[in-house]
């Protein structure tokens, strides 16, 4: 039996059962919207991985007692250092005056002490510097008089990091999930398909129809069944995303200095095709355990 | 006496696929084989009682043979063998020239594809149209759409049914919804019509009718073998008659009323 036969019968066998394959699609478009946030979330958190890590910087806080000459031969060494792309000096006003643009705590910002915001070289580091590098930068940095601190951040990288690490392996634990999810909802619909379709199966078998024409329109079923339902998964995605990115961002950027990102396009064309391949997978299945011809 | 099989299928010789293949259809011309050869034919369904025993029976091409018999005598055990929907467990089955019994299972659609295969209880798809029901037969050996609808609706004008093709096969009467199955028989031209107990739900009137409509598809020459324990029937065509009880063919004769009325006790 060649493709478009069997199209055109899974089509007439879907019409048949229209509403036993539309609870189908239902269920399976929540199982692949779940599978698509996680890989927004992932998409997300490697996006801001990967602009922290570019952007990488060091942040050297000054001492209230620092003097104005010590600062400027701690700005003089900094220019001379190979992995130092720029330095800002940022006063203790300045810093008070960011945060006060960038945070709303809900109270006036008088009430927060004066010391809270010591004023700071913001370094910003070329791409490349290893960590051991910074490390050694701001051991370097740490024994100036004029330096109180040096923040390199490296501990909340390695946290990032382990966050994306872990929403990695979330995401493709729910992956595995869903795929027995939708092998699961495709294998029962066409199962009960089949038992609905015994006489048709019988008059099938015994006009001459093969094993493969009587087993092919239930495979396509399978397939486009869960392709509909992945696509209108993905169009939901898309759907939402354009809605509320744009609230999310401001927040978000301001928070955490990254902006969200929609996942790429190929992932969005995986899940479709993936989702008609485990679709007609989960058929398989199903006919072989379910359907004797 | 034949030797019986153990298994049904385990000793079964395995042949190519391809063996009723042959671009799947059988030679219907007057060649030299009979269309349908029966040799010694047991069958078991009951290890120690035979459902058919040491069957013989030759059909030519081009005849009408009725199939009759009491209740359970096996005639539609006979047929079934014929179309493979079992096996035979001795003996042999010649359909054109090759055993049935030692077709694989890959084979057997094509087997099927040069029978056509009416039953009592009309198996027709009552959500389907007439049309779909019909052309079922032609999507199967992958007809052209456009050749295929000019052949349904000539089945379906042949049996009575011209212009009904787009009604859904369910809301036609019994008499109706074996016309459809009658169609989806012969739209393929096959070697061999088998219809077992086709006129077994309807009214008197009704088999009649749809006796003649079988008569006139066999004028068109196409061999038909016909099962029912129906005597009016028998009684009103003149054909082949083969008589069937207890698993035994008895009598095999050219079409005799008198032969009916003989065995009329077993067909009460």
């Amino acid at each position: 039996m060649d493709l478009a036969t069997a199209f055109s019968r899974a089509t007439r066998g879907l019409r048949d059962d229209l509403r036993l394959h539309v609870v189908a699609v239902a269920s399976l478009v929540i199982a692949f919207l779940c599978l698509g946030g996680a890989l927004l979330a992932v998409a997300n958190l490697a996006h801001m991985s990967t602009r922290w890590g570019q952007e990488r910087s060091v942040s050297i806080y000054l001492k209230d007692s620092a003097k104005e000459a010590d600062v400027a031969q701690l700005r003089l060494v900094l220019e001379s250092v190979d992995d130092v792309a720029g330095a800002v000096f940022v006063s203790a006003e300045q810093a008070r005056e960011q945060f006060a643009a960038q945070a709303d705590l809900g109270i006036p910002m008088e009430a927060l002490p004066q010391e809270a915001f010591p004023a700071s070289v913001e370094l910003t580091l070329r791409k490349g510097a290893s960590d051991e590098r910074v490390a050694s930068l701001a051991q370097r940095l740490a024994s100036f008089a004029a330096v109180e601190t040096v923040e390199t951040y490296q501990s909340l990288f390695g946290r990032m990091a382990s966050l994306v690490a872990a929403g990695r392996s979330a995401a493709l634990g729910l992956a595995l999930l869903v795929i027995v999810c939708v092998i699961a909802v495709v294998g029962n619909t066409i199962r009960l398909a089949v038992a609905g379709r015994r006489q048709e199966i019988e008059v099938l078998k015994l006009c001459g129809a093969t094993d493969g024409f009587v087993r092919g329109p239930f495979v396509v079923e399978g397939a486009l069944q869960s392709t509909a339902a992945a696509l209108l998964s993905v169009l939901l995605l898309v759907g939402s995303y354009s809605l509320l990115h744009g609230r999310v961002d401001a927040t978000l950027s301001s928070l955490v200095g990254v902006s969200t990102v929609f996942m790429h396009p190929m992932w969005l064309v995986a899940i479709v095709v993936g989702g008609a391949c485990i679709g007609a997978l989960g058929s398989m299945l199903s006919l072989r355990r379910y359907l004797a011809v | 006496m034949a030797k019986v099989r153990a298994g049904a299928d385990s000793n079964v010789v395995r042949r190519p696929k391809a063996y009723f293949r042959n671009k799947g259809r059988v030679d219907t011309g007057g060649g030299p084989k009979p269309m349908l050869q029966l040799e010694e034919v047991y069958k078991y369904f009951r290890r120690d009682v035979p459902t058919l025993r040491n069957v013989n029976l030759t059909v030519e091409r081009g005849e009408f043979v009725f199939v009759t018999g009491p209740s359970g005598s096996g005639k539609s055990t006979l047929l079934q063998l014929i179309y493979r929907k079992h096996t035979v467990d001795g003996g042999r089955i010649l359909f054109a020239g090759r055993d049935v019994a030692r077709l694989t299972d890959e084979s057997i659609p094509f087997l099927r594809r040069n029978l056509g295969v009416v039953f009592q209880d009309f198996k027709v798809i009552p959500y389907w149209t007439a049309y779909e029901n019909v052309a079922v037969s032609l999507e199967i050996i992958g007809m052209q759409p456009r050749l295929a609808r000019s052949r349904v609706a000539d089945a379906l004008e042949r049996v009575g049914l011209a212009g009904r093709g787009g009604e859904r096969a369910g809301t036609f009467s019994g008499g109706e919804q074996q016309r459809i199955a009658i169609a989806r028989a012969i739209v393929t031209e096959p070697a061999l019509i088998l219809a077992d107990e086709p006129t077994g739900n309807l009214d008197p009137q009704l088999a009649i009718d749809i006796l003649t409509l079988f008569e006139e598809i066999h004028e068109a020459g196409t061999t038909v073998m016909f099962a029912t324990h129906d005597h009016t029937l028998l009684q009103a065509a003149p054909h082949r008659l083969i008589v069937i009880d207890d698993g035994r063919l008895i009598e095999a004769s050219q079409g005799l009323r008198a032969w009916s009325a003989r065995t009329e006790h077993m067909l009460a």
